[in-house]
């Protein structure tokens, strides 16, 4: 019985095939034609192909199935019938060269569709389309899956799953890197390795793009980080136009020469793409196969990573922002029983800016779908910002929706050394890949002692290795407690983290504030607390990115500590500012904002921080009423006013409108909890199809700060979701934008649609292609030129006071 | 053939480009508002990755507005006087990769002020890159003895939006830039061009 691919695969050399489109296209494959059609259609010239690749040298063959999926073969018995005869083929020429010994790859290609939010296809989508095709392959004997050529880290974590999900075979994963050593979304090496391993691939690379001397920079970066074995199959060089044909120019023999030098990188799997033919793998092979076999070493980082950046820690302590947690923020409560994403997004972005290297997420609140609002929530941010997640929720069903969503390999909060926590966790980590923060308490409760945590913390790393997940992968929480009520608290926790450190080799967090609990100016003790608990080796930090003293305390350390070269960002964050005088603690200048008028006059100018500043103050002694319309609304009617005369242009408009959203928030925040008036709800909506959205945004920004609730329901929306919203929320008035020609149609559908369901339902309409004739013609009840177009008639609709 | 720019010729985008798409006809913003306006600028320069991809197909034209490039048939009035006179046409695409569309989406978060400005920055530098391989396509064609017409995009005039496919398939798009279309035949990045570029003859003579 010959051996398994996984019983050979980095413990020896093997050797792929080389390309398959190149050689068909020398055979009469066209332009535009399926390649897998010639599975049925050309039987001989496939078989003939992969014939060669064996005697050549070739240990695995890919089946000739790289774009086969339902979206290009909308018919499920030709689906099946190509499959069949992809895998036949591939086993005919094995027995025909008497290579036994070889393996057959069932080759995943990428779907040809974008994922969203930027594309259309869901993940859910996705694996079911890359699960039809790993069921046939597994029927029709296939050794192992490789999933190739992926560009998008999150299209390759759907076909992971799939291949998991419905086969117990192998699975191999190799990307298309750019020479800026990038996936075409913004991927780079260390986030696509701890996305893939994460996963659970049983071996990750590259292929495509590049010819062997340009891959050769990538293929140094996966050395150096991966632990599974690594996979590399070039181009043969970069294609080039001849004769409207594509060439490519490296020969097998330069091939193998450049394959020497990467082979000597410490690769253990080695094969060809587009240009390469059997002569290519011949001679590769007779070059490495002289060379000495270096299985991989495991690498034992501990890595988050997001869809395009990773988080190593142990470099230099990581700081966690804690800003996204309903906890003792009503604000922020609010704006989850909302939904009210851009809030969420907005305050993820300001941490971002602060300095944060994780974000915190956690949504719970009482009488909510966590599950629902989690997913949602990682979703949103993840299409947004380039941070890793930390996934926080004691849900197990809020946990692996969010896991499985999540595009990257997110840090998860958290597992503790209770059974029924690590029974629920361990098998998601497994599943999904991430990195967990350990919680070092029982069933009987939190240890006093420090030794008590460790011995808990031991626990728990047995535990994980039972299902297969090494200490890299988690990360022991020292527990802070508060000082105030147990003097030793501190002391407890900081012996913690150096034991954890000293004696398991552990990477440490903490959620660093609750040490000064029920203390005067906490942030005084927090900071303190911080130095002291990183000077101990501590590896990422829960805390607060906004706050001042906190970051005084994280940049002084590593600059201190050699890890901010030349102090390079310590400089670059104090620079020409002076420490606060007088009581120190509460140095904001209101001063300047006094002296530059009044609220009105920061929003008429269109000044954000101004209004802001000039808002809190005002909050102190007056109404938040009063302050809305004494100030916001006059200033917001002057500015439109002169929008309409022609005196002031679009931006300067918007400038405004921003300001006096917020100052709006300020007051929000201040009234969060209390019900707040409005005139009325609008529903928005750019129609399917049209992706254009900023001039809906610009109206949602102005409808809002004329106290006017909005369902927004974002772009590209369908008829359908429009209707059904609108009779749901017992929506007056919808609001429906275009920007192309082309998706006027839709909204004509959406109108006609609307009519039918809810008939007392108006419509305004707007957008570069429309005219006060056209929407006449589509039946809308009204053309808005503009933003301030739509306000008027919202407040004829609603009855509401106009504008002077 | 692809090509990837520099980032110092985005650099060069003009402002009053900006401005325009901004819809700011005459004078300089208001400073709150240039100030915004500076520091898009160079979120956006930091986030474009420039690419392109080029080839050149011969070019048949029939009666009726009919004209075939390379396999492609194109029913066109507009495109058919645009290519007056040439016998190849290049197929061009071009785009400021996905980074440039999120740093517009994380714009759209902070406010519709900022949302503005990156997408008018955005367009601006979309165009400022096509003029770029314009001019590097121009210098060619003026060794060879051709003169270039100007640039014209589906959904110009009567060329139907659905030749995107066709671009899609002749500069394989998705592989070589990372350009899809929606089922609407949007660009996925936003910030992408695909134009026909016609190389004429002054007179007869071989290439």
């Amino acid at each position: 019985m010959a051996k398994s691919f996984l019983e050979r695969l980095g413990k020896e050399w093997l050797f792929w095939d080389g390309g398959m489109g190149t050689l068909l296209q020398e055979q009469g494959l066209k332009g535009g034609e399926k390649p897998e059609t010639w599975n049925l259609s050309h039987p001989d010239i496939i078989r003939e192909i992969h014939r060669r690749y064996l005697l050549a040298g070739a240990d695995i063959l890919n089946t000739n199935t790289f774009g086969l999926n339902r979206l290009k073969f909308p018919r499920e018995r030709e689906l099946a019938s190509v499959a069949s005869a992809a895998l036949r083929l591939a086993r005919e020429a094995r027995r025909e060269s008497g290579r036994e010994d070889a393996y057959i790859a069932l080759d995943l290609g990428p779907t040809g569709k974008l994922l969203r939010p930027f594309g259309e296809l869901d993940l859910e989508e996705a694996v079911t389309l890359f699960g039809e095709v790993v069921r046939l392959g597994k029927e029709e004997g296939a050794d192992l899956i490789l999933i190739e050529t992926m560009s998008d880290s999150y299209e390759s974590k759907a076909a992971v799953l799939a291949a998991h999900e419905n086969s117990d075979l192998p699975v191999v994963v190799t990307n298309i890197y750019d020479s800026r050593h990038k996936l075409l979304t913004g991927g780079g090496t260390e986030s696509t390795v701890a996305l893939l391993e994460g996963l659970g691939v049983d071996a990750l690379g590259v292929n495509c793009g590049l010819g062997p001397k340009e891959m050769l920079p990538i293929v140094k970066e996966l050395a150096e980080i991966t632990s599974v074995p690594l996979v590399v199959s070039p181009n043969a060089g970069l294609p080039r136009a001849e004769g409207g044909r594509t060439v490519y120019d490296v020969s097998p023999e330069e091939f193998a020469r450049e394959m020497e030098k990467i082979a000597a990188l410490g690769i253990q799997v080695a094969g060809g793409c587009c240009g390469t033919t059997p002569e290519h793998i011949r001679s590769m092979r007779e070059a490495l196969e002289k060379l000495p076999f270096r299985p991989r070493e495991k690498k034992r980082r501990t890595v988050v990573s997001s869809y395009a950046r990773a988080e190593v820690l142990g470099e230099k302590p990581v700081l966690i922002g804690e800003r996204l947690n309903p906890t003792g923020k009503k604000r922020l409560q609010q704006a989850l029983r909302e939904e009210d994403m851009d809030y969420l997004l907005g305050e993820g972005l300001k941490q971002e800016k602060s300095g944060a290297g994780i974000l915190d997420v956690n949504v719970g609140l009482p009488g909510i779908d966590e599950a629902a609002l989690l997913t949602r929530a990682t979703e949103e941010l993840q299409s947004v910002l380039d941070l890793p997640l930390q996934l926080d929720t004691a849900d197990p069903v809020a946990l692996e929706r969010a896991m499985r969503r999540y595009n990257g390999k997110p840090m998860v909060n958290s597992v503790s050394g209770k059974k029924e926590s690590m029974e629920t966790v361990f098998p998601l980590l497994k599943r999904y890949g991430g990195v967990a923060v350990a919680l070092p308490l029982t069933e009987a409760g939190i240890p006093d002692s420090a030794r008590g945590r460790i011995e808990v913390a031991k626990t728990i790393l047995r535990e994980a290795e039972n299902w297969g997940i090494g200490p890299e992968d988690l990360v022991l929480d020292g527990l802070t407690m508060t000082i105030s009520s147990d003097p030793g608290a501190a002391m407890t926790t900081l012996e913690t983290i150096r034991l954890a450190r000293e004696e398991l080799g552990l990477h440490t967090i903490l959620g660093v504030s609750n040490v000064s609990f029920g203390l005067p100016r906490r942030e005084i003790v927090n900071a303190h607390f911080l130095t002291l608990a990183m000077g101990l080796g501590l590896s990422a930090a829960i805390m607060n990115p906004g706050s001042e003293a906190m970051m005084q305390s994280y940049r002084s350390y590593l600059a201190l500590t050699a890890k901010d070269e030349n102090c390079m960002d310590y400089i670059a964050a104090y620079a020409g500012t002076t420490a606060p005088t007088g009581g120190g603690a509460a140095a904001k200048t209101v001063s300047a904002a006094a002296a530059a008028g009044s609220l009105k006059e920061a929003v008429e100018r269109g000044l954000k921080d101004l209004a802001v500043s000039e808002t809190k103050q005002q909050l102190l002694n007056r109404e938040p009423l009063e302050i809305i319309d004494g100030e916001l609304i006059p200033a917001l009617d002057t500015v439109g006013q002169g929008f309409e005369k022609g005196t002031l242009f679009l931006p300067q408009l918007l400038m405004s409108a921003e300001a006096a959203k917020a100052a709006f928030e300020v007051i929000k925040g201040k009234m969060a909890g209390r019900e707040r008036e409005t005139k009325g709800r609008i529903l928005l909506a750019t129609v399917k199809g049209d992706i254009h959205d900023i001039g809906k945004n610009i109206v949602k920004v102005l409808l809002e700060n004329y106290g006017y609730e909005i369902l927004d329901l974002g772009k590209d929306v369908d008829p359908e979701t429009v209707a059904e919203t609108a009779v749901r929320e017992n929506i007056a008035l919808v609001g429906l934008s275009a920007l192309m020609t082309t998706t006027v149609v839709n909204m004509e559908a959406t109108i006609r649609l609307l009519r039918k369901r809810k008939p007392d339902t108006k419509i305004v309409v707007g957008g570069a292609v429309m005219t006060k004739d056209y929407a006449e013609k589509i039946g809308a009840d009204r053309y808005a030129r503009d933003a301030m177009a739509t306000v008027r008639y919202a407040d004829e609709v609603f009855g509401a006071d106009t504008i002077s | 053939m692809i090509l990837e720019g520099e980032k110092g010729l985005l650099e060069r985008t003009p402002r009053r480009e900006i401005l325009r798409y901004m819809g700011i006809r005459s004078g300089e913003p208001d400073p709150a508002l240039g100030k915004t306006l500076d520091r898009c600028f160079s979120e956006m320069l930091s986030a474009a990755e420039p690419r392109a991809a080029v080839e050149t197909d011969p070019l048949a034209l029939g009666g009726e507005d009919g004209l075939t490039i390379g396999m492609v048939a194109v029913q066109s009035r507009d495109l058919s006087r645009n290519l007056r006179g040439c016998r190849s046409v290049y197929w061009m695409a071009a785009t400021l990769g996905a980074g440039a569309d999120r740093v517009i989406r994380r714009a759209g978060v902070l406010g519709a002020g900022e949302h503005l400005c990156c997408e008018a920055i955005g367009s601006a530098m979309a165009e400022c890159w096509c003029d770029y391989i314009n001019d590097r396509l121009k210098e060619k064609a003026a060794k060879e003895g051709t003169l270039l017409r100007p640039r014209f995009s589906p959904g110009y005039g009567d060329l139907e939006l659905g030749l995107q496919r066709a671009f899609e398939e002749r500069l394989q798009m998705r592989r070589r830039l990372g350009i899809t279309l929606t089922e609407s035949l949007l660009m996925v990045p936003s910030k992408s061009v695909t134009a026909f570029i016609g190389r004429r003859f002054p007179e007869e003579g071989g290439e």
